[in-house]
């Protein structure tokens, strides 16, 4: 369980990072927090032949808000640590959401730009980001661009990232109300079922994680509630659409029952529980 | 005996000799050694559950600079476990697997490198071709390829305890209840993984082997042996070891290889420290049991007749020494437990699969078959309409009936079970849990409100310190009912003392000292323990089967009242009294009577080492002195655990309300030691009743190679425990029952029982986890 062979470049800027990963034509990969990166070194199941450390490059972390009233959102630099993320208050559920983020010394290390771009579809930050709709600033070769949470995700650990991209920062829209419930077999682990409720702008919105390969809306549950349905109603008829797959920890119906009560709970926590 | 064992520092809970190191991050393991010219080794292992090796191609590797070490260079040597059981197979398991492996994470070839970076890269260029065999994982499936040539259908072991006349019981009984019960695989995982360093010295020709093993002499004795070397040769030093729960008393082919490695390198020390996913795949694991199992009562509750077939999951080999009964057998020599029972049959075998072997950990089968045990007591108490607490007292062993031979012959010295229990319910507050029980059940339909709350129960008998004609094992070609110890007062009058025993975390320096102070008359602060150095202590087995409070700690008493012996001549002779008169409390001789002192036991020493002249007659210089002891049989410890859970119907969700274990460790010589062993091993028990599972696919990879899901429990998993003790002290010098073991006996009952009780469901299958109970309630 030791890496294989890679070199090492350490980045001041960003562009530094983009130049470095270009490159390294398809062979780079950027070093945040090292929490999920380096353990799959160590098992040797991913051997890039260069890693770009963006640890050192200045103003990449921290949390500031972003527009107010109903268009309220926070910027949240890609280097910020998921323990500041826990510690700030501009965003309640963000910071909610990343205190169930592993344990003390992950949630130090951890980066919320690394935890979007590896994309763990039961990790918490990719469900709230996409449960709140936010955005991700990517910089790459000559240009920055803006993307979707939603257009971001592609699959169980991958993104629409391009190999030479690198994700700047994210604008997380803060809701009116909101829950968050999640279901793990212990305290830290990566969950079986999160459920994110967030009101914006009048929309109650519902995201899932942990039930497929990426986060996702749960559309069923969330014209339940927008047709003036319960949140019982509205937890059933979105468990009902999960196609979840069964492992170790439980059949598919297993799942979608834990969905319909995480969304319960968070409808609840939410105070949408007419 | 003079004076009282318990004054002085024994039954206190005095500072931890061994804590300010291991506390402030300077413990010295094996891991942190670091000699000139080392070189670091990583294995490769098989991918395969079952395959043919047809060819090894290390060219690469030793192109690019590597040394490489494949199965035909130490094919000459293979580990055979030994047992005298009429039906037992020996298995022989090679160093490094050559024509076949048998189970994925078997060792198959060796690099060594500068660091274990290298070693690793050195690994991918190794070239092992495999033709896959059938798998079988299961140990209750029909073997779709038998694993060894001795024995076809892969059953390594069959033994039958009867007892008593079953069938005539059976067809008396009121009630019979039968059942199907699984226990779930898994390991004792200690913090630290297993470590080796080898060193062989050409010149002198000796071995040294630097181990975080729980058992140096016995690794000693068995490298002497495998490598046909004199075993004054041979050196094993454990030093500090962090956590072994019985995986590390054993001595595994890496082991073996390492030793290997180092004569065929002279003057080059190599060291291996494995990592966890090599641990999770290639140390040994444990209770992966099926129990079929029926018991028959009388109306009142009585126990009439017990009957079951055990089949024990024993790996792709018989665990070497320990062999592939060490499991089988602990479960039908302990299955009834501490309940009276006259009659008894019960066949247990150990089947080999293409799985890593199974070896000794914490409790050794115990906890699947204390499960199996008041499982069918709690299902007996249902169809009965007892309360779980009215069966056990109408069964358990009482005071009266001590020593109570067990059905398997066993000799049961306790009886002190109802005791155990009684004080548990107390401290659970079972009445005020009933109460809340009953009313949450009335105050609602299922599903709304709080959730339901469940009881459950277990009581055990925990067989410690096993002397020579107690041993409950698969008799072995050596017996381990004795430790020594060596006691030397040096000129100071300082005491260095020279034990057997080993201590993976437990305070064994600690509980020795206290020993030594006590029995030699001196202060707590002015005794040092050295353990784990094969060249420095004479013998001891080490840590194992809750022994060493009992065998290592007697034969530390022993040694410290023969020194005090020979130090109260020696005064006596320098003041011209009758040793008889004399004592020696804190290092001070006096007088019986006197008020002051007459002489130090540092100057007693100082005669005894430098001032021969002073010698009284007859006596010789020097202040040492070595001692065995052996208990001849054990000492049981009763035991019980009570829990309140509650559960939740939505998710299957279970939350520990309330956990209580009494226990008997006669007398308690360090409060905090000992409840600190009680509560380690709960949380371990906890661990394997809701969390940990090993599990392999049909072709024998393991689906949990990694602690992301192979779930250990942590603090956040683990509740606070109420720990309360009665003290019945045994019949051995200090008076003590072994606690190392003991509370991981409870768990897996106690919360199954627990959930059946909130929820109306039966568990036959561990763990215990959301889904299953979900499942079970759809
Ligand atoms: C024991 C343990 C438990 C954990 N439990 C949880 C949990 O419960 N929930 C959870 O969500 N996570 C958990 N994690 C993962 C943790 O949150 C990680 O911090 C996170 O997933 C990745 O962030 P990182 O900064 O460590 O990224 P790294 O590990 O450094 O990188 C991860 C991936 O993202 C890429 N990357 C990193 N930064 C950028 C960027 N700015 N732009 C583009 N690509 C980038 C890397 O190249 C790499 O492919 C756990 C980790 C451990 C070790």
């Amino acid at each position: 369980m030791k890496c294989a062979p890679f070199d090492y470049v350490r980045a001041a800027t960003v562009d530094d990072v983009v130049t470095a990963l270009a490159d390294a034509d398809g062979d780079g990969k950027i070093l945040a927090g090292g929490q999920s990166l380096v353990p799959i070194l160590a098992l040797r199941m991913a051997r890039p032949a260069v890693l770009v450390d963006v640890n050192r490059i200045p103003g990449l972390g921290g949390v500031r808000p972003d527009g107010a009233g109903d268009g309220a959102a926070v910027h949240v630099g890609a280097l910020t640590r998921h323990s500041a993320l826990a510690a700030q208050s501009h965003h309640p559920l963000l910071a909610e959401a990343a205190r169930w983020i592993g344990h003390t010394a992950i949630r130090s290390r951890g980066t919320a730009g690394g935890s979007i771009a590896h994309a763990d579809p039961s990790a918490e930050l990719p469900v709230v980001a996409v449960g709140t709709g936010a955005v991700v600033t990517v910089s790459g070769p000559g240009r920055n661009r803006s993307v979707s949470a939603d257009e971001l995700f592609a699959g169980a650990l991958m993104t629409s990232l391009g190999e030479d991209e690198m994700i700047i920062g994210i604008r997380f829209p803060v809701p009116q109300r909101w829950g968050f419930a999640e279901f793990a077999r212990r305290h830290g682990d990566f969950a079986l079922v999160t459920a994110v409720v967030a009101e914006i702008g009048g929309t109650v919105r519902i995201a899932l994680g942990g039930v497929g390969s990426v986060p996702v809306r749960a559309a069923a549950g969330e014209q339940v509630l927008a047709t003036g349905g319960t949140a019982a109603e509205a937890a059933a008829a979105a468990s009902a659409e999960l196609r979840p797959t069964a492992d170790m920890h439980g059949s598919a119906p297993f799942r979608q029952a834990i969905a319909a009560e995480m969304i319960r709970r968070a409808l609840a926590q939410a105070r949408i529980d007419r | 005996m003079k004076g009282s064992v318990m004054k002085g520092s024994l039954g206190t809970s005095v500072r931890r000799k061994e804590d300010q190191r291991l506390v402030t991050g300077h413990g010295r393991y094996v891991g942190d050694l670091q000699l000139p010219r080392m070189r670091h080794v990583a294995f490769q292992r098989s991918p395969h559950g079952h395959a043919r090796i047809t060819g090894v191609n290390a060219v690469a590797a030793l192109a690019a600079g590597h040394r490489v070490f494949t199965g035909a260079d130490f094919a000459h040597v293979v580990l055979r476990a030994q047992s005298a059981l009429p039906s037992y197979v020996e298995t022989d398991q090679p160093v490094l697997a050559h024509e076949k492996v048998r189970f994925a994470g078997e060792p198959v070839a060796a690099v060594v490198a500068a660091d274990r970076y290298r070693a690793e890269d050195g690994l991918e260029l190794v070239e092992v071709d495999y033709e896959p065999l059938p798998s079988t994982v299961c140990a209750w499936d029909p073997p779709r390829e038998s694993l060894h040539a001795g024995a076809p259908d892969n059953v390594l072991l069959e033994r039958t305890f009867d007892a008593g006349s079953v069938d005539d019981a059976f067809a008396a009984a009121a009630v019979v209840v039968e059942r199907e019960l699984v226990t779930n695989r898994h390991a004792g995982n200690p913090m630290e993984c297993r470590v080796g360093a080898a060193l062989w010295n050409a010149s002198d020709r000796k071995l040294t082997f630097w181990s975080g093993t729980q058992v140096p002499h016995i690794v000693r004795n068995m490298i002497a042996e495998l490598l046909d070397l004199p075993e004054g040769s041979v050196r094993v030093i454990a030093p500090d070891v962090g956590g072994g729960f019985g995986v590390k008393a054993v001595l595994y082919p890496e082991d073996v290889a390492l030793c290997m490695i180092a004569m065929r390198m002279p003057g080059t020390p190599v060291k291996w420290v494995e990592d966890r996913v090599e641990h999770l795949a290639a140390a040994t694991h444990a209770r992966d049991h099926r129990y079929l199992i029926k018991a028959g009562f009388a109306p009142d509750g009585a126990l009439m007749a017990l009957q079951a077939d055990v089949t024990c999951n024993v790996g792709a080999y018989s665990v070497y020494p320990w062999t592939a009964g060490l499991e089988p057998l602990m479960a039908g020599g302990l299955l009834s437990g501490p309940y009276r029972l006259d009659n008894y049959r019960c066949t247990v075998r150990g089947v080999a699969t293409n799985t890593a072997p199974s070896g000794p950990y914490r409790g050794v089968a115990r906890p699947a078959s204390v499960f199996a045990m008041e499982s069918v007591l709690d299902a007996g108490a249902r169809e009965l309409g007892l309360s779980g607490v009215e069966i056990r007292r109408r069964n358990l062993i009482r005071p009266q009936d001590i020593p109570y031979k067990m059905p398997s012959r066993l000799v049961d010295d306790s009886g002190h079970y109802d005791e155990c229990l009684t004080k548990a319910l107390d401290l659970l507050g079972y009445d005020e849990i009933r109460a809340e029980q009953e009313r949450r059940r009335s105050a609602g339909p299922s599903g709304a409100g709080e959730p339901p709350i469940g009881i459950g129960f277990a009581c055990y008998n925990e067989l410690t310190g096993l002397g020579r004609a107690a041993s409950a094992g698969p008799r072995m070609p050596f017996r381990t009912g004795h430790d020594a110890c060596t006691v030397r007062v040096n000129p100071d009058g300082r005491v260095t003392v020279f034990s057997g025993v080993t201590s993976q975390g437990q305070g064994l320096e600690t509980t020795m000292a206290q020993i030594v102070a006590d029995g030699l008359g001196v202060g707590y602060d002015d005794v040092e323990v050295r353990t784990g150095d094969t060249d420095e202590s004479l013998w001891g087995f080490g840590a194992f089967s809750s022994r060493q409070a009992v065998i290592g700690g007697g034969a530390a008493h022993r040694t410290a009242t023969a020194v005090q012996e020979k130090v109260l001549a020696l005064a006596a002779g320098l003041l011209e009294a009758n040793p008889a008169d004399l004592r020696i409390e804190h290092g001070q001789i006096g007088v019986v009577g006197e008020p002051k002192p007459r002489i130090s036991l540092a100057e007693v020493a100082r005669v005894a080492y430098l001032e021969s002249n002073r010698l009284p007659e007859g006596i010789e210089p020097g202040l040492e002195a070595t001692r065995f002891y052996d208990p001849i049989r054990g000492a049981f410890a009763a035991g019980a655990q009570v829990a309140a859970i509650e559960v939740h119907r939505a998710t299957g969700e279970l939350r520990i309300l309330k956990y209580v274990c009494v226990e008997d460790a006669g007398h308690v010589m360090h409060p905090q030691i000992v409840d600190g062993q009680i509560a380690g091993s709960i949380a371990q028990g906890i661990g394997g009743a809701l969390y940990e599972h090993l599990v392999y696919d049909d072709d024998g990879n393991l689906s949990t190679g990694t602690l992301l899901d192979y779930l250990m429990p942590t603090s956040a998993e683990v509740p606070d425990l109420v720990i309360g003790h009665v003290s019945h002290p045994a019949a051995n010098p200090l008076g003590v029952r072994g606690v190392g073991e003991g509370g991981t006996l409870g768990p897996n009952a106690v919360l199954a029982g627990a959930v059946a009780d909130a929820l109306g469901i039966e568990i036959t299958t561990l763990p215990i986890t959301p889904a299953t109970v979900w499942t079970e309630l759809q």
